[in-house]
């Protein structure tokens, strides 16, 4: 199972590089998300997937017994929302780069760029 | 030493404020400044003829093997005194030359003098390098200001600014020089460096060290190749020019090149570089000198040649060549800065540069004209002047020396050339030409003729009694030059020897150049090929190309297209990690295939198939519903292998994903033509699929090694016993590592801000038009689904701690309720029903987050630190991690709904 996890995550990756390096920018978001959940699956597969019991402690017990890896799963939660708070954030930014720009092409979006070099000045002659 | 140097910066600070009280005669006032630092250094004369050595030390930074130190030794006596004398005396003409300027600006001029004066000092009498180094650059930098003082004049910046350039870039030169000496020796001191110059030529950094001081030194004294700076450096005030660019800052590569005579000499190639130099810079300064159509750059050639000489000097071997460049060196500080005095007092009274337009001044400047014959006669070494005696060395020390006939050659042709230079400049503006000039725009002031008079005096009356001078600062300085004292006879007449000789053939050539300067000058002015083969065009046109290359080069990399900058970043990565994978030499572990179960298995397919499909989808719709199939698969993938806690929040952020983008995806295009060609397409894929494949190698290969779970076994055993909780996840994630959660809803916090003030445009803080119609059966049952919702999300919130949930999972389920609530009844009811803003929300629980480590702090304990308090019966147990998650849902409630109503408000405008 270990090695078809492996295989799914790092295939998972593969497709979001791909789709991240498109030039259209909701198209790199759907990648940012879909980098996240495959990373959070390979994540996963650090803490090992020998037991299939949750990470909860039995009524009669005082300690963990044989369970899922706590420390991954803690760890992936919060990597959950995080990356769902950058994706919505990209979203945002998506948002305002086509009401500003009206493209969704990255080429299109150089606000920044069309500034031009800060001191771009011929030296005075006299 | 210590107190001189700290008490003449601090004059320099303060006495330029005079120039505003005393307005046109603050020069006199002020020049009672360096003339008691002179009177100091006087004092001290009586040590130093004895051939003592004096030295300071106050620590500044010892760990840097940096300490103040100063040391005081015939050498940097008399540079001493030279720098205070004729700063004295340059303050006093610069009082009477700047008086058509502001007194802020004559006080501006006295600051960078005075502070010059102090650098130069400090230069002089520094013992460790690095101090050594600070005030080298100090006096860079105020020649760069001094030269740049009429900074409304294009031609001053770019004078200032190419000083600045040469002699910075020998700063740097100097600044390696002196880190490798560091770190050869273990020592910065300049005695150290200097006595142990076998250690430094046996180590392999020796010819890098003196390369580095060659550098220094020939920037700083205008050697070829640097040497075009000076002439240009004429930009500066005369008084300027006369102090920094003649008498004391360019002599300041002379005394390090003397200093470290016994390293450059330990070198087979040393002497030979700088006898080498020396005359090439001697025969361009000559012919320049000779070109030369203006009074200061006819001097300022002159002044280079001068250097020539001194180097020349420094490069001869012998004690008398030592006594040569001592006498040389001040004989010509005397005679130069006099004639450049009288240049400016000649520019300042008509307004004239060209030589060749001036004659006849003696009737109208008496005084400047006599000043001027004097230092010109001492110029031309003409006895019983003191130029005459240095000469005098000067041709001994090259009969002496151990060189060929070259050198003595060129030093005689130079010579003629100086005679010559000197002829011309007194003859031409003063004595020749009468009726040239028939108008002065004033008379001679006491300011502008004492000083050049007093040093053309001083000239004569130091060769007539030498006595003082000779015992006091030159024989000193011979024997710290030379390291062992030397007879010095400073007279006059020494009887009919080959220097005499030489001499006379020198003025013989130099009056013949005199008589027929004017046919020579014009000759060589038309010869324009001179102007091609300057150096300083080639050095125009390198910084041209430096700023041209940079700019393509800032193109190059910063060319604005995303997506080439993360194929550099993901391809840097992958080319990072197979470099490191390839180091390391061992192939990757396989895992055992263990069972395969084929019901997961599918499903962990169908979210790849998912992926690929998003990857290929042609719009950005059926991409998104791909995404979030892959999202889904991921979450049952989560919950059958023993996460219920990740599932459920996976699950939520999927759905809550489809909500918000599709707010987005309704604003923009759904299909677009594609925004890469094939071809990069399929670099794109290989790419991907590099990076994949290379992820899944070192994944399999951790996985098959042991599982390392030290810290999962111990919040395993601790959770309940100390941490009161059966849920091991959110027992993390509130109490162990709630600092770390703490910082991710800090983050969460953050992004609601910023997604806040992204949305909050014109024109968005309006009520938006209504819902579109929605489905009868979600506007019937949106109202009933969302309370089940928000219920769901509480008990999910309060029982996290014991059961999968918590507040991150609890306030995402929350979110949803309300985004359905806006979805069914339009975003305003939304809000109205939520009551508070979203971004209150968001600081409410942060509150909570933060109240929640306080009681635990209270009690002596580190923040966080949760406590419990368990009443018993059927009280539940209540502690501060409740609160702690609490504030976690708020955070994240408040956080999404900001998202949300933001994209629904600006995706329906």
């Amino acid at each position: 199972m270990t090695l078809l996890y492996g295989f799914v995550g790092a295939g998972i990756f593969a497709c979001a590089l791909y789709m991240i390096l498109s030039r259209n920018l909701v198209r790199m978001l759907l990648g940012f998300s879909m980098l996240a959940t495959g990373v959070n699956l390979l994540l996963f597969l650090a803490g090992r997937i020998e037991s299939r019991q949750p990470p909860i402690i039995a009524d009669s017990a005082r300690a963990l017994g044989e369970a899922a890896d706590p420390i991954t799963q803690a760890m992936i939660l919060t990597a959950i929302v995080i990356g769902f708070a950058l994706t919505v954030m990209l979203a945002v930014l998506v948002l305002r780069a086509w009401r500003h720009a009206h493209s969704i092409d990255s080429r299109n979006v150089d606000s920044a760029e069309s500034l031009g070099t800060p001191q771009e000045r011929e030296p005075a002659d006299d | 030493m210590l107190t001189i140097l700290l008490i003449s910066f601090l004059g320099a600070c303060l006495m330029p404020l005079l120039a505003y009280v005393i307005g046109r005669g603050a020069g006199l006032v002020i020049a009672l400044f360096p003339f008691g630092l002179l009177a100091a250094f006087v004092s001290m004369a009586p040590f130093v003829e004895r051939g003592w050595v004096k030295g300071e030390a106050a620590e500044w930074a010892p760990w840097l093997g940096l300490d103040f130190t100063l040391r005081l030794d015939g050498f940097s006596f008399l540079l001493c005194l030279l720098i205070t004398g004729l700063g004295g005396l340059v303050v006093i003409y610069a009082g009477g030359y700047l008086t058509n300027k502001s007194p802020a600006e004559r006080a501006r001029f006295f600051c960078y003098i005075l502070l010059f004066l102090s650098a130069m000092l400090g230069a002089v009498l520094a013992e460790n390098l690095l101090v050594f180094l600070v005030f080298w650059e100090a006096t860079s930098i105020l020649s760069f200001l001094l030269i740049g003082f009429e900074g409304r004049s294009a031609r001053a910046r770019r004078a200032a600014l190419m000083s600045l350039q040469v002699t910075a870039f020998g700063g740097l030169a100097l600044l390696l020089a002196v880190v490798m000496i560091g770190h050869v020796l273990g020592t910065y001191s300049m005695a150290q460096a200097i006595d142990r110059a076998g250690e430094l030529h046996a180590s392999p950094w020796s010819t890098a060290i003196v390369i580095c001081i060659l550098i220094a030194g020939f920037t700083k004294s205008a050697q070829f190749p640097f040497h075009f700076w000076l002439p240009n450096a004429m930009q500066a005030p005369t008084p300027a020019s006369a102090f920094l660019h003649s008498a004391t800052m360019v002599k300041l590569g002379i005394y390090l090149l003397s200093r470290f005579e016994p390293v450059i000499g330990a070198e087979s190639w040393g002497r030979g570089a700088l006898i080498t130099v020396a005359c090439i810079t001697m025969l361009v300064a000559a012919l320049q000198a000779l070109r030369a159509e203006n009074f200061k750059s006819a001097l300022a050639y002159s002044t280079v040649a001068s250097l020539g000489i001194l180097v020349l000097l420094v490069g001869l071997d012998g004690p008398a060549a030592s006594v040569a460049m001592i006498g040389f060196l001040f004989a010509h500080a005397l005679y130069k800065a006099a004639l450049f005095f009288c240049a400016g007092s000649v520019l300042h009274a008509t307004g004239l540069y060209s030589l060749r337009a001036m004659g006849g001044l003696a009737r109208h400047l008496p005084l400047t004209a006599l000043a001027c014959a004097g230092a010109s006669l001492s110029m031309a070494g003409i006895p019983p002047f003191i130029g005459f005696i240095s000469k005098e060395f000067l041709f001994q020390a090259q009969l002496e020396s151990s060189w060929e006939a070259i050198p003595l050659a060129i030093a005689v042709i130079v010579n003629a050339v100086m005679v010559g230079v000197a002829g011309v400049v007194t003859l031409r503006p003063f004595f020749m030409g009468h009726g040239k000039v028939n108008k002065v725009q004033h008379g001679e002031t006491f300011s502008l003729v004492m000083p050049p008079l007093l040093l053309a005096c001083a000239g004569l009356f130091m060769s007539l009694a030498p006595d003082w001078i000779t015992r006091v600062a030159i024989r000193p300085a011979v024997a710290s030059v030379y390291g062992r004292a030397v007879e010095v006879d400073l007279t006059v007449w020494h009887g009919l020897t080959p220097m005499l000789l030489l001499s006379f053939v020198v003025v013989s050539i130099g009056a013949v150049i005199v008589i027929f300067w004017r046919k020579i000058h014009v000759w060589l002015r038309q010869r324009t090929r001179f102007n091609t083969y300057e150096i300083e065009s080639l050095w125009e046109a390198s910084l041209r190309n430096l700023i041209l290359s940079s700019r393509q080069l800032t193109e190059l990399l910063q060319h604005g297209d995303l997506r080439r900058y993360l194929l550099a970043v993901v391809g840097g990565t992958g080319l990072l990690v197979a470099w490191s994978v390839a180091g390391a030499g061992v192939a990757p572990d396989i895992p055992l295939l263990g069972e395969l179960r084929p019901g997961e298995a599918l499903v962990a397919l169908g979210g790849l198939g998912g992926a690929i499909v998003a990857a290929r989808a042609r719009t950005l719709l059926s991409a998104m519903i791909a995404t979030g199939l892959t999202g889904f698969a991921i979450a049952i993938t989560f919950l059958m292998n023993g996460a219920p806690d990740l599932a459920l929040t996976q699950f939520t952020v999927e759905a809550l994903l489809v909500v918000l983008l599709s707010a987005l995806l309704l604003a923009v295009p759904l299909a677009s033509p594609p925004t890469r060609t094939k071809a990069m397409r399929g670099r794109d894929a290989l790419l991907a699929f590099g990076v994949g494949a290379l992820l899944f190698l070192g994944m399999m290969d951790m996985a098959a090694r042991e599982h390392v779970s030290i810290a999962s076994d111990f919040f395993g055993r601790m959770s309940l016993t100390s941490a009161h909780g059966h849920n091991v996840v959110n027992v993390i994630l509130v109490d162990f590592r709630a600092i770390d959660t703490l910082g991710e809803t800090i983050v969460i916090a953050i992004a609601a801000v910023m997604a806040r003030s992204l949305l909050r445009s014109r024109g968005s803080e309006g009520p938006v038009p209504g819902p579109e119609p929605v489905h009868f059966s979600l506007q019937m049952t949106g109202r009933w689904l969302s309370l089940l919702l928000l219920l769901a999300s509480m008990v999910i919130l309060f029982r996290g701690h014991n059961q999968p949930g918590g507040g991150f999972v609890g306030g995402l389920v929350a979110a949803l309720s309300f985004a359905l609530l806006a979805l069914a009844y339009g975003v305003n009811h939304a809000q109205r029903v939520l009551r508070l803003r979203t971004l209150t929300l968001v600081g409410l629980g942060m509150l909570c987050v933060l109240l929640a480590g306080v009681p635990g702090l209270l009690t002596g304990e580190p923040f966080l630190t949760h406590l419990w308090w368990e009443p018993g019966g059927v009280m539940p147990a209540l502690s501060t991690t409740l609160l702690f998650d609490l504030g976690v849902y708020l955070v994240v409630l408040g956080a999404v709904l900001a998202f949300h109503f933001g994209l629904q408000r600006e995706a329906t405008r």
